[in-house]
């Protein structure tokens, strides 16, 4: 289904420009806002557009398929591929229709003699220079060329140069993109992929007609979490998935529509698997979230499934683990839990950062029946209750939904970098930075961020002095006052910091100062960013620790994905349980290891960093004996005596209906209205109110983009990110693009 | 499946009726057939009125490991990959897969095989209705994906020179 919208998803520069004419000054556009829609005849077929579609939308809505290379939804318009040219009645020459604005009453064809002809010339330039190497092009049967030549093309070539065709040296762009530029069709998507949504201006054009070429300018790795992107983007097979060459055909694929954990932004994903592997993903598209990108952790992580995995029961005996049954593992637990003497608030269940909703749910249940209350998250500090919170959703939400990013006039960015934390969230911001007058205000720890900033200062502190008024007049204090729609983006670090409850103070204080313009029932500004993707649906479902749990020492401790857990902090006499799919962290710690599914062998409720519930799907199923990880919870429950009241995932679900429906209302968020936003806000100032601050600096809780989780760091194509990008090393392919190249053709 | 599981799901889907707005489960009622207990009373009951959905399964003899899986119904999503939308305009229809290992890969050749024989099979239906409509005649649960709206703003050339009257904040360099 499209829908043509004139506000949504991208914020336009006449904006500003109408805001120029009401201060008096003579405004340079010459079309007015677009508010009106306008009415032209596609192929004999009356359609309405707003005014300012380009013609190809138009055409697009009247549902006439236009072929087209350099063209793409969410980029800039280029207009240099000629492909998409339509008849339009009384023009001299067919017209671009990418490039052509829609007018009123205007009389398209799409499908007649002349365009056929003229697109037809097109393809027989566009080809007379491609390689015809489909063969052994990883972009065979997904290719725009190779399917627009199906209709477009002749069948035979008036190509008989001498010299042959045009050879171009591949480019070296890092571990994760693999070039053939040869087969380059100069569509330029890449470049204004890096240029408008990665922030990569590395990455351009050199030399004009023949001769010109898309690269770096200089020997340089494209530097950005976004670069899998401009694979997908590629409509030739120029550039291709590094990690997946030569790996599958697209008709070999299963494909499975699922959401991504890796981070908490929730992106939609199309997970494609061949047999028992997952071979690819591929980001589904879905405006609410993350639009057509995916970072690429999220897409080239899925190699770390293949390796350290969990497939057995493992129990240990002496020094080291021996495969057991699953009866025995389960038998083991429940002999260690009565060994241990555990009892109420000594039976501790951590949730790690991959912990599904489902077994979130189940864990909690089985701790409270063992009268526990001692649920604590895997993170620093996360054995005390946090500081936010969990009464009320919209403290610890990312209120203003990622899509109303865009609308922020004024954001203040408190202790986080969205572009590690949420790669995706981050393109919108620039998006935003780009075709608005938005002004960024940043404290914590200085960022390579995509887009500008006013630094502010690296600690609470700072935030403090922000809040009271007494900063130096500038450019962003004073958008920031003038804003009609501010955002605070507030990091989840902020809730691990020690200083945590004076900053919560801080920002209570400046909710409260500026509720008028924050907190309304149209927009709440204040949003909390969450970076792991099992943290909102914790505290949605009360996964936290009473005051009383957590002064208590644990005896019997159950580790639920957990793999950042500091050994420390486990008693040497405890019994340790591990529940996670890969051998981490966690698994070394543990007496037993329960080896549970991975994202794409679960079919799992995930709830991202606005509150929306999305449900997965299983694309594979799981290796070896591990099994779902909330039947595993659910077994767990049947041999320690205190059976849980689901067997099934209906039934499962209609238990999390109970505890909040928000949970199971899959892909929409949950608005807070306004008073009770403002009431949660003021339950934190009384809560942390008189809170000293250690003036301690914010620090980025990532370091490493590319490996967060265990799946990333068992991962290959990870660990060579890590050194191409991270560390800024040869990471091992360089050379061979040293080595002479075959010559082809 | 006892008459008491079937309590179960009619209770069940009861609760879940809330959430049938947006994304919706549903469970066949594959006992349906099965006749509630008469009640000896001298009131007048009205008839039940009779439900339109026979559930193939009460006869068709199908495995009944069919009834205890889900399917989802959904509209796949345009490939990134390539521009045409093509196959994204009906409804899908498939099976999750069985838990445990129902793939396994020939220790041969590395084909890979499977015991889940409803792995081939995909649906394809015009509308969302008819999809739900063939899942309940079926008798399967099923969960509905609701479509998602795709919104492309209005795009115009000439925004490549849009005059901007703050400090320029990007390099093209196409």
């Amino acid at each position: 289904m499209l829908r043509i919208v004139s506000s949504v998803s991208r914020p336009s520069s006449t904006g500003i420009l109408g805001k120029v004419a009401n201060t008096g000054r003579r405004s340079l556009a010459s079309s007015s806002a677009r508010n009106a829609d306008i009415t032209l005849t596609v192929d004999g077929k009356e359609v309405t557009v707003p005014q300012g579609s380009a013609l190809i939308q138009a055409c697009e809505a009247a549902g006439a398929t236009i072929p087209r290379f350099c063209y793409h939804d969410r980029l800039a318009i280029a207009g240099n591929c000629r492909m998409c040219l339509v008849e339009v009645e009384r023009s001299p020459k067919p017209v671009a229709s990418c490039a052509m604005p829609a007018m009123p009453g205007a009389k398209v064809f799409t499908n007649s003699p002349l365009v056929h002809e003229a697109r037809e010339g097109v393809m027989e330039f566009l080809l007379a220079n491609h390689p015809l190497d489909c063969p052994i092009c990883d972009q065979g049967g997904e290719c725009d060329l190779q399917d627009q030549s199906m209709r477009y093309g002749s069948d035979r070539s008036r190509f008989h140069e001498i010299t042959g065709k045009r050879a171009v040296e591949n480019k070296d762009l890092g571990p994760l993109v693999k070039t053939s530029m040869t087969r380059c069709i100069q569509c330029t998507r890449c470049v204004r992929f890096a240029n408008e949504v990665a922030g990569v201006e590395e990455l351009g054009t050199t030399g004009r007609g023949n001769d010109m070429q898309i690269g770096t300018y200089v020997e340089k790795t494209m530097d950005s979490e976004l670069s899998g992107n401009i694979v997908d983007l590629c409509p030739v097979g120029a550039l291709t998935s590094k990690p997946y060459a030569y790996n599958a055909r697209p008709w070999e694929l299963k494909s499975t529509e699922s959401v991504d954990p890796l981070d908490a932004v929730g992106s939609n994903i199309r997970i494609d698997s061949r047999g028992v592997q997952v071979m690819r993903i591929q980001p589904k598209t879905n405006d609410d979230v993350n639009e057509e990108w995916i970072s690429d952790k999220t897409r080239y992580a899925y190699d770390g499934l293949k390796f350290q995995r969990l497939t057995t029961p493992l129990v240990k005996q002496g020094d080291r683990f021996v495969a057991a049954t699953w009866e025995d593992a389960l038998t083991a637990i429940a002999d260690g839990l009565a060994a241990s003497g555990a009892s109420s608030n000594e039976i501790q269940a951590i949730a790690g950062h991959l912990a599904d909703t489902e077994s979130l749910v189940a864990l909690k249940d089985l701790a409270n029946r063992l009268n526990s209350d001692n649920l604590i998250l895997d993170q620093t500090n996360g054995h005390l209750p946090p500081v936010h919170g969990v009464d009320v959703r919209s403290n610890y939400l990312f209120n203003a939904t990622i899509p109303s990013v865009e609308e922020a006039d004024a954001i203040l960015l408190v202790g986080t970098n969205p572009r590690h934390e949420a790669a995706v969230l981050n393109s919108r911001i620039r998006k935003s930075w780009l075709h608005t007058p938005l002004e960024i205000g940043f404290i914590g720890e200085r960022a390579d961020t995509t887009y500008g900033y006013e630094f502010l200062g690296a600690d609470a502190n700072a935030l403090e002095t922000f809040v009271s008024g007494k900063v130096a007049d500038s450019a962003f204090l004073r958008k920031w006052k003038a804003a009609k729609k501010p955002l605070v983006i507030v990091g989840s670090a902020i809730s691990e910091h020690p200083d945590a409850a004076g900053v919560y103070n801080a920002l209570s204080k400046l909710v409260e100062q500026e509720k008028s313009r924050l907190v309304t029932p149209e927009w709440n500004g204040f949003s909390v960013l969450q970076r792991v993707a099992s943290r909102a649906a914790a505290y949605d479902i009360g996964f936290t620790p009473s005051r009383a749990a957590s002064q208590t020492k644990p005896k019997f401790i159950y580790l639920l994905n957990a793999d950042e857990v500091d050994p420390k902090s486990i008693p040497s006499d405890a019994f340790v349980v591990y529940q996670g799919h890969h051998g981490d962290l966690g698994a070394q710690l543990a007496d037993v290891c329960l080896p549970g599914s991975a994202y794409t062998e679960k079919g799992t409720t995930w709830v991202n960093t606005e509150g929306r519930a999305q449900l997965g799907r299983a694309a594979v199923s799981p290796p070896g004996a591990s099994r779902e990880d909330w039947k595993i919870i659910r077994a767990l429950s049947e041999v320690v005596g205190a059976p849980l009241p689901y067997s099934d995932a209906l039934e499962l679900r209609d238990r999390m209906w109970e505890i909040s429906p928000s949970l199971v209302r899959y892909d929409v968020t949950e608005k807070t209205s306004s008073g009770i936003a403002l009431a949660g806000i003021n339950a934190i100032r009384e809560r942390t109110a008189g809170a000293k601050i250690g003036g301690a600096a914010f620090k980025k809780p990532i370091t490493n983009f590319y490996q967060t989780d265990p799946i990333s760091r068992a991962s290959v194509t990870m660990a060579q990110c890590t050194r191409a990008f991270t560390k800024g090393e040869n990471y091992g392919f360089s050379e061979s693009s040293q080595t002479e190249q075959a010559a082809f053709a | 499946m006892s008459l008491l599981r079937a309590c179960v799901q009619a209770t069940a889907a009861c609760k879940r009726a809330p959430l049938q707005c947006v994304s919706t489960f549903g469970r066949g009622m594959a006992n349906d057939s099965i006749p509630a207990p008469k009640k000896e009373s001298s009131e007048i009951v009205a008839p039940e009125p009779v439900r339109e959905v026979l559930v193939a399964d009460a006869i068709s003899g199908a495995p009944s490991q069919l009834r205890h899986r889900p399917v989802r119904i959904y509209q796949p999503t345009r490939n990134t990959m390539q521009s045409g939308p093509g196959k994204s305009e009906r409804w899908r229809l498939d099976f999750d897969i069985l838990p445990g290992g129902s793939r396994w890969e020939n220790p041969l050749m590395g084909y890979a095989s499977s015991a889940d024989y409803m792995q081939g099979t995909r649906l394809s239906f015009r509308s969302k209705e008819d999809a739900i409509h063939f899942a309940e005649k079926q008798g399967w649960d099923y969960f509905v994906q609701p479509e998602a709206t795709k919104r492309i703003p209005p795009k115009n050339y000439s925004e490549n020179f849009v005059y901007k009257p703050h400090k320029l904040r990007i390099m093209r360099t196409k």
